[in-house]
């Protein structure tokens, strides 16, 4: 009897395990399918394969981007550091921008919730799913070229992540300070200021400065389509064919990104 | 009687969350970032005046120019193609991201890295190239190789992918517990068995939240990179935008958020089934 209903467990076990193991077998021939498909599609069909040629060909253009044209460097500078402050900005503009979706954003302090709090979420998801490209296409055409529409577009992109990092923060404060300054008279003013603002302000700062430290990236490459800094010297470069040129512009990217991703592991190190 | 009554309730009268060395250092950092922005502003040439037109200037464009967004244009059977390369584009991309990402994560996480000296960096190095630049550039210098087409923006996201999720894969794999991977090597496992049953089952979890998240971030990027030419979506809003159709290019942007919005919705919802499980 005993040994029956072990039996019938080890059978039911081994059962379920066959399921499972036909289960994932079907997802990963799915998955295998549609790799199958994707790539028939966009890289069998679609390529060019006469303008690719052989692989030695490829290799031939590959290697037109592999030398460093040193001449280019010291006009680079002046470019760079416009690339740096457009990104610092930016990214001030769009703290300062964010404040107010913080604060609809956040459902225990949105002022009123049924309306404020989508109205801050979707803002939130809009600013982080439309790409730098098109902000900075979009403030092209309604403030003309240059550095403005650069640091709008960074702004406006910076807006969802800090909001969001931050706002979840807040929704997570120990409450007590709150109900604190509230029994002192508080005002809710003053409940923001000295209840909230304390708690959540490393975590504010920290997400800014690790979106700054993404918006140097996006800065970099909204000259291509208007705004000033290394794009800029970036598409001249690609349009005049000087690949080695295209080169040192990139190394100049990759040099600002790690002086930033320095600056800013060690900002984010003293504040956290 | 009266007179106590107020002063306790507004309390002493000077009181100041900061005393005097600190407030002078808050005080100090506002003034250095103002003059920052007053120095930037002067040193980028920015016309101030225009943002205060700006407002109008925008109101006009988007009720006169961008409406109505011409949806007979995108409701059509080749942009839906495009979309649907789009979407493919980018699933190849993620995908070999990720895998090429798997290699980066157990190479440069400090703690089970083959060799600290000469390979950690190495992964590091090649993550943050990946990451340093941008989707946009990689585009560019691909369709330069490869010529037009989606074979470009397929390479262009699989870089893309491999520094976002190298990096993020890279943290993870260093906050692991090391104990199974302690015992695994006592037992005399090599590198590779190591990483597969004793650090991989560790960040399985992480690692499919991290793959879903890759796939809807390459999928953002996947909508433009054929702006410089990858092919997708981004081909037609250039093609619009130098043409000054921005009817149609209200149009095309109007389905480009539609579908980020969608693809992140389900990728919020599938990363919080997966972090349920855990």
């Amino acid at each position: 009897m005993e040994n029956a209903i072990l039996h019938s467990t080890a059978e039911r076990v081994l059962a379920s395990r066959s399921e499972a193991r036909r289960r994932r077998a079907t997802i990963y021939l799915i998955l295998f399918l549609l790799v199958a498909w994707s790539i028939k599609v966009t890289v069998i069909d679609d390529t060019d394969w006469e303008r690719i040629g052989s692989f030695s060909s490829i290799l031939k253009e590959a290697g037109r981007f592999f030398a460093i044209d040193f001449s280019l460097f010291p006009k680079l500078i002046e470019p760079a550091f416009e690339t740096l402050v457009i990104a610092c900005l930016g990214t001030l503009l769009g703290v300062v921008l964010c404040l107010p979706v913080i604060w609809f954003g956040a459902a225990n302090i949105t002022p009123f919730k049924p309306i404020t709090y989508p109205l801050a979420r979707l803002m939130m998801t809009l600013s982080r799913s439309i790409h730098e490209i098109v902000w900075a296409l979009f403030f092209v055409a309604a403030v003309g070229l240059g550095a403005l529409p650069g640091i709008l577009a960074i702004a406006m992109r910076s807006i969802g992540f800090i909001a969001k990092i931050s706002a979840e923060a807040i929704e997570d404060i120990d409450p007590k300070a709150v109900e604190a300054i509230q029994a002192m008279g508080g005002g809710k003013l003053q409940v923001l200021r000295y209840a909230i603002l304390p708690q959540v302000l490393p975590v504010i700062i920290g997400v800014t400065v690790f979106e700054w430290e993404i918006n140097i990236r996006r800065s970099a490459i909204l000259g291509l389509v208007g705004a000033g800094g290394l794009g800029l010297v970036f598409f001249r470069q690609m349009n005049t064919f000087n690949y080695p040129g295209v080169t040192s512009v990139i190394l100049a990217i990759l040099i600002l990104i790690l002086i930033g991703e320095v600056l800013s592991h060690y900002s984010r190190k003293s504040v956290i | 009687m009266n007179i106590p009554t107020t002063t306790a309730i507004t309390g002493p009268p000077h009181w100041r969350r900061f005393r005097f060395p600190q407030s002078l250092y808050h005080f100090g950092a506002l003034l250095g970032v103002l003059v920052f922005v007053v120095f930037a502003i002067d040193y980028l040439n920015i016309p101030l005046e225009r943002l205060l037109t700006m407002f109008g200037r925008i109101g006009t464009q988007l009720t006169e120019r961008y409406y109505p967004p011409d949806i007979n244009y995108i409701n059509d059977k080749d942009y839906f193609a495009s979309v649907l390369d789009t979407m493919q584009m980018a699933y190849l991309g993620a995908l070999f991201g990720l895998l090429a990402s798997l290699l980066l994560g157990w190479f440069g996480a400090h703690n089970v890295t083959p060799s600290r000296r000469y390979v950690y960096p190495a992964a590091r190095l090649i993550t943050m190239i990946c990451r340093a630049v941008h989707e946009m550039i990689w585009a560019i210098l691909f369709v330069t190789i490869l010529g037009f087409g989606m074979l470009p923006g397929v390479f262009a996201l699989t870089f893309f992918c491999t520094g976002f999720a190298g990096k993020l894969l890279a943290e993870e794999v260093e906050a692991i517990n090391m104990g199974p991977v302690e015992a695994m090597r006592a037992t005399g496992a090599n590198g590779l068995q190591t990483f597969v049953f004793g650090v991989f089952p560790q960040v399985r979890v992480a690692f499919t939240g991290i793959a879903i998240y890759t796939w809807d971030v390459a999928f953002r990027a996947a909508t433009v990179v054929g702006f410089f030419g990858a092919g997708g979506m981004g081909w037609y809003l250039k093609r619009n935008v130098l043409q000054i159709e921005s009817e149609r290019v209200a149009a095309i942007l109007f389905s480009i958020i539609l579908l980020v919005l969608v693809s992140e919705i389900i990728s919020a919802w599938a990363r919080n089934r997966v972090a349920k499980m855990a």
